[in-house]
Order: structure tokens, then sequence, then C-alpha cells
């Protein structure tokens, strides 16, 4: 069986730093960074008081990962400029739960008597009253993939993965293995994160994988922690190469099989995923990585020793850079935006810089971006995402023959 | 890539349910019309009476998570991890555990209402819930990791932690479908070598105070929907050695928009008049009206039954759930096929079809 192959027909993101991706490409390629501090609730005695998130509150959406993904998926759409039979289009996306409003949180709280114990067969009475506004459908991972699935009249493949901060690049790999099987011949795949919530943030606060300085900086001697970001990244992948120039090369996925929150320290799991995206490319090296890089201790040593081991000496004449200190963290969505600056890369030669990455840590040792954007010839780039949990992801893409 | 397609064996399974920690039995269970359903101990606190199909206490031999671990746990994860111990077992696969995939249709996992109980208690001033408060003594009050134990990968990444499970993986949300998708990858990875072994299945729990008042707010309780939980894995492999079974078919149609994907597109490549053998697992009254009256026109001389009417409804586990019991009549009656057609609320439908391993016929469609 001849695989076909799968070629990017167009890309659409809506970040903190822009509305559309070449809004965004325009800040990033500048070094800017979107981390300020959180102002839209009150994050007083919170572990992180800081995050990277879109100003506008999209009121017109009940589901704020709809509204962003919805932003771009319209613009990929658009971009790809792609037709085909519904049946045999096919959706992907990463996503996880969406989250509870405060007013949710408050009326849970409330029907469980509101003072200060919580009375379980109160709760199972009062909390059915809050149907009328309480819609536990928006916070399904699988909203954002049925409301598009309608919105885009796909009646192909629809898949919602949940795999915490690689579900954006395991989607992409999900569409990218539908279309070379023929299941469907045109794939909208990426990644949606909109965490800059009251619970996100003290969840991983709590874990201590928050910033306390309230500074993402991968690959920095000074990096405490992450920052939440949030955002859309969402890519039309097809069979039909049309006017792409990129296409998805390779894949690879494993799991570490060893901790729930801190990667295998001898970056087993993370050298494998690579190693099966540049098997499955049929390459050994590539020009750039877009580094998972998120500005953990352990995630940025652990990855750049990975990355050593799987390149050696071709890192001589390669670079790397992680998008995750302008934009932070975007959970799900991680992977996809990664992706787009992998896509940029190739296409474009424009190599994004690593926001407020100052002090690049000898430890790492990597050829780092710093600073602004760099041009460069790119014909093949790699892209990591690393899951809490363990789960790995790595993708290849490279400018067509 | 490996472009070769190859056979995908099954060469071993587990199932964590209310009959127990063993999916050998489940299909006669279900023939003799043993039903597990009793008042629920979990939602006792919450929702008495409520009638749930719930999994046992677990013993503690067969239970891999010590203490510290099960904290970190969703129920559906503690029960998965069992899973993926079982399957293992089941399938002797010792060794090399590094290259064996894992796929996985999850639920929104649902954290341990002890935990949240303590987290908004500490939280509330004066009858009103505070942020501020929240951020200091609520946070403060919970299991620093309670976080994790809403992540819906963990579902999958708990039993592979413990069981050194490490090669190609996904988690799919699953409202039934999901959990379709995570066996269809499984057999897609195994059928094109990018690996040779690879557990498939899912794990979910309905019965949990959060996730029932939302299902009996949606009105599912008035519709006989008993809310149950569990985990069953197939184990997978492209070697026909010890073989259980085969599978023969598995896909999965998106009816989101349309009708388009019914049941004869999703069954086009195989002949249905060998299928005497039929296991409905649908999510909710809709879905399961909807699959008995495929049943009935596709599959009129078919004997058929319903996983829901003796296990309840174990939202993501339940398509695995039916698989291992299609498996395990495959074991002990006189069948050469079963089909498992699901059916969940946003509309899909999958179909799955199991055959002895004499068979060697492996059509594996998606969509249409």
């Amino acid at each position: 069986m001849k695989l076909r192959r799968v070629y990017v027909r167009g890309v659409g993101a809506i970040t903190p730093l822009g509305a559309t991706w070449p809004l965004s490409v325009a800040a990033l390629a500048e070094g800017k960074s979107a981390i300020k501090p959180v102002t839209h609730f009150d994050v007083c005695n919170f572990p992180c008081t800081v995050a990277a998130a879109i100003p506008e509150r999209f009121t017109q959406f009940s589901d704020r990962r709809l509204a962003l993904a919805h932003a771009a998926a319209h613009e990929a759409w658009d971009a790809a400029g792609v037709s085909s039979n519904p049946e045999k289009t096919g959706i992907f996306l990463g996503a996880e739960s969406g989250r509870a409003s405060l007013r949710t949180v408050f009326a849970l709280a409330q029907a469980a008597g509101g003072g200060s114990t919580f009375n379980h067969q109160q709760f199972g009475i009062n909390a059915r009253p809050l149907a009328s506004w309480i819609d536990a459908s928006l916070a399904s991972p699988a909203a954002v993939t049925s409301a598009l699935a309608r919105e885009f009249d796909v009646a192909g493949p629809a898949e919602t993965i949940s795999l915490a901060c690689a579900s954006g690049a395991a989607a992409i790999a999900e569409g990218a293995r539908a279309i070379r099987l023929g299941l469907c011949d045109v794939a909208i795949c990426g990644g949606v994160g909109a965490d800059v919530d009251p619970l996100m943030l003290a969840g991983f606060g709590q874990v201590g994988a928050l910033s306390a300085r309230g500074i993402s900086c991968p690959f920095d001697v000074y990096r405490d922690g992450f920052v939440v970001g949030e955002g859309a990244a969402i890519a039309i992948l097809a069979s039909e190469q049309g006017s792409a120039t990129v296409e998805v090369a390779g894949e690879g996925r494993t799991l570490d099989g060893h901790h729930l929150t801190a990667p295998d320290p001898e970056g087993k799991g993370a050298i494998r995923s690579m190693q099966a995206a540049l098997q499955a490319a049929n390459i050994q090296a590539v020009d750039y990585i877009q580094a998972h890089g998120t500005s953990t201790p352990l995630n940025d040593a652990v990855e750049a020793m990975a990355i050593r081991n799987v390149f050696g000496k071709h890192l001589d004449r390669m670079h790397i850079s992680s998008i995750k200190g302008a934009l932070g963290h975007w959970i799900a969505g991680a992977g996809a935006i990664g992706f787009l600056c992998a896509i940029e890369a190739v296409t474009k030669g424009l190599v994004l810089p690593t926001a407020n990455l100052l002090h690049p840590d000898p430890a790492c040792g990597l050829p780092l971006v710093t600073g602004k954007a760099i041009q460069k010839e790119v014909e093949t780039a790699l892209i990591n995402s690393f899951a809490f949990g363990g789960a790995n992801c790595s993708l290849v893409v490279k400018r067509c023959a | 890539m490996n472009q070769s397609r190859r056979p995908v064996f099954v060469s071993g399974a587990a199932a964590v349910s209310a009959f127990g920690f063993e999916w050998r039995g489940i299909g006669a269970a279900l023939k003799e019309g043993r039903v597990s359903f009793s008042h629920s101990s979990q939602l006792a606190d919450s929702h008495p009476s409520i009638l749930a199909s719930e999994v046992p206490a677990i013993p503690v031999s067969i239970d891999a998570a010590n203490a510290k671990a099960q904290k970190l746990m969703s129920r559906a994860a503690h029960l998965a991890t069992i899973a993926v111990q079982q399957a293992l077992a089941d399938a002797h696969w010792e060794d090399n555990r590094e290259e064996i995939g894992f796929y996985a249709g999850v639920g929104a996992s649902g954290g341990s209402m002890v935990e949240l109980t303590e987290m908004l208690r500490a939280s509330i001033v004066e009858h009103q819930f505070s942020l501020a408060r929240f951020g200091s003594a609520g946070l403060a009050a919970c299991n620093p990791l309670f976080a994790f134990q809403l992540m819906n990968n963990f579902t999958l990444c708990h039993g592979a932690i413990l069981a050194g499970v490490s090669g190609p993986n996904s988690a799919f949300y699953s409202r039934g479908n999901g959990t379709v998708a995570a066996l269809f990858e499984a057999s897609h990875a195994i059928a094109e070598g990018d690996c040779e072994r690879a557990l498939a299945g899912g794990a979910d729990s309905a019965v949990h105070a959060v996730t029932w008042a939302e299902l009996k707010r949606e009105g599912y309780a008035r519709n006989g929907f008993v809310p149950g939980e569990g985990a069953a894995l197939l184990a997978l492999s492209a070697s026909a050695d010890n073989a259980l079974a085969i599978v023969e078919h598995c896909a999965f149609g998106n009816s989101l928009t349309s009708d388009r994907n019914d049941l004869d597109k999703l069954l086009m490549n195989i002949d249905i008049t060998e299928i005497h053998s039929v296991i409905i697992a649908p999510w909710g009254t809709p879905a399961r009206q909807t699959l008995r009256a495929l049943t009935e026109t596709h599959f009129p001389q078919a004997s058929v039954l319903n996983i829901n009417e003796f296990l309840g409804d174990a939202l993501a586990a339940t398509p695995a759930l039916a698989w291992v019991t299609a498996l395990d009549l495959l074991q002990t009656e006189e069948i050469n096929k079963c089909l498992i057609l699901n059916a969940g609320i946003d509309g899909g439908i999958g179909a799955v079809l199991l055959g002895k391993t004499s068979r060697h016929a492996n059509i594996m469609e998606h969509g249409q």
C-alpha cells in the first residue's frame, strides 16, 4: 500500500500577540513577550500571578476554547483554499476539559450548603436546579471538535485528543496519519488552550510548576517554571499539494513510563520520540527545532540532553528556540503553535527567537536563537511536545521536493 | 514507516467491572442474564438509593498502585492501572514493555469529592465563595496534586508508568467513539509496523457525584440509564502465537453533521450474513434505540446482547467492555465472529468485528 504525502495547505492562529498568525509572527519576530500580570480575576495569594492572556472576552461565545479555535480555524481554512467532500474531510483537535466559570464554582459551593461544611445530600438536591445555566457539555473536551465539525461540515473522522501538553501535536500526528491512509483528503488539525483561569493557575501553581518570578525564559539559567498562556493554532493538511511548499514528513510518539510530573531523567522517552519522527521522515537531522522548552528547570535540562543525544554533531548547523518565552504554555494547544513556528521557518526562513532568554544555560548546550528572529534556509524542522504524565510527540516537517 | 499491512491479533485482555477483575466469564454472565446493579455506595451520600454498576473492592494483591499513588488518581485512572497489569499478564508480555503501544478512550476525569469538599469548604467566607480565600486556604486544604486527578490523559499515563509501557500512544476523549478510535489507531500502528504490540481500550466512571448530577440533569436518569464504571483492554499483537482472536474490522463514523455515516457504510467491506452474534454498547437511551433498530434490520437472525443492561453505562469504558465480552464469547460459544456496535450522544457510531483466529481477513475502515 502506497502511503500518501501530507501537505500543509494553510495555517491560522490567535495568540496573545495577535488576532491572526501573520500579526503574531510580526510581534514574535521582534522578540516580544505577551506575559503580563493577570488582571481579569483576583490572583491575590496565587503562586503565580502572571500569564500570557488574550485580552478579548469573546462574549458572543459560551466557551472560550471554541472562540479561540473558531478564529484560528477560519483563518487557516481561508488560507488553505481547499475544497473537499465532507465525508473526506476530518477534524483532529487537541483539547482538554473546559473550565467551570467562577459563577459555577460559587453556585456549586452554595449548593453544598455554602457554609463551613460540604453537605453531600444537599448538593445532590440543590445541584439540579442549576441546570438552566450550568452546561456541562461546554466543559467537555469534545465540545470544540463537535462545534467546528458542524461549522465546517465535516463528515469524516472527528477525534479529540486529550493528551495534556502533547494534545495539539498528537492531533496533528493523527490528522497526518488519516491523510496518509486515505481516510480523509483534508484534515483540520491543531489545538487550543484556554487555561488562564483561577483553577488552572491554582492547580499548576500548587505543584510548583509555575514561575514564581513570573518570567517564562526557556533554557535560561534562571528559569524557574512555566507561565500559563492561551490561544489556538490550526493547520489544514491535505493530500493534494496545491500551492503548499511544506509537508508533514514524520511523527513519533512515545511514553516515558516514568513519572507523573517529571520527565525521565535520561530523556529516553523524548529521545525515542524524536528518533521515531526522524526515522519516519527518513532523515538524520533537521535545520531547526521548535523545542517544547517550557522554562521549567527539569524539562529544559532533560530536553536539551535528549536533543544533544539525538543530533550530536549535527547541532553545529542547527538552530533551536521555544515559543513559550513569548506566548507562555498553552497546554493542549502548545504543540500546535509550535508546529506553526516550524512551518514559518520552512516556508519563509524565519526562525523565531526564544523571548526572555537572556542567560542561556551552559548546561543545556544548545544553539539557541535569542533576541530577534533570524533568517536562514530551513529545509527541515522538528517540533517537540512533551506532556505531564510522560506522553511525548515529535513531528518533522520539510520543504516539498 | 513500514508500508506493509499486517493482521492484528488479540493476544490477551483485561476487564475491570462490577463482575470483578477477570474478563473470562463475562460473556457467560451476560448470557445467563446476570445483572450487576446494586445501590451505589459511591453515590450514597449525594444521591441515596441510586442503582449503579460498581467495581467491587479492589484486592490488594492485584492493585499495583500504593496508597500514595492512588491519591493522585481519579477512579477511572485507578481502574485503568489494574486493567493494564491484568492485560499484560494475560498476554504474557513481561519483557520489552518499552515498545508496547497504549491507546485509550478516556472520559473527563472526576476528582475525589473528598478533596473537592476540602478545597471548597476552606474557600468560603461568610457564605460566599472567596477567590482570595481559595488562592490561599482553599489550595492549601487539598492534595497539592489534586489537579492531576482531573487531567484526562492520566487515565492512560498512570497505568503506563506503573507497568513501564512506553511505546506509541494516544488518549482520545470518548463519548463512545473515542474508544473505538483508540482501537483503530492501535490496530493501524501494528498493521503498519509502528509497533509489534499495543494495548487498546477504555476506562471511565459515571459513578461520581458531579457526573451523576449532570447526567440526571440532562434527563438520563428518567430513561433507564444506570451509572457504571470499569476499564477494559485488548492486548493486540502482530504475532498470531497463542492468539485469542483477530481484529477483522474496526470502523467509526462521525454523524455530527448528518446521517451520512450509517451502519451500511461502516460495514461496507464485510459479509454481514456471517454475523450471528452482536453486542451493542450504547451511550444513553436514544443511542440504545438506534442500535436496537439497526440490529433488527441488519441482523434479524443474530443473538443480540446489550451490555448496558448488565454492566450499566461506563461511558468511555463501555465499548471496550463489550469487546472483551465478545472475546469471551468467541472462546466459549460456537461462533466465528462477534460484532460490537456502539453509539454515542454525539451521533457517532462505531463497529468492531472480532473473529476467531482461523480467519485472517483484516479489514479496517475509518469513517467512509
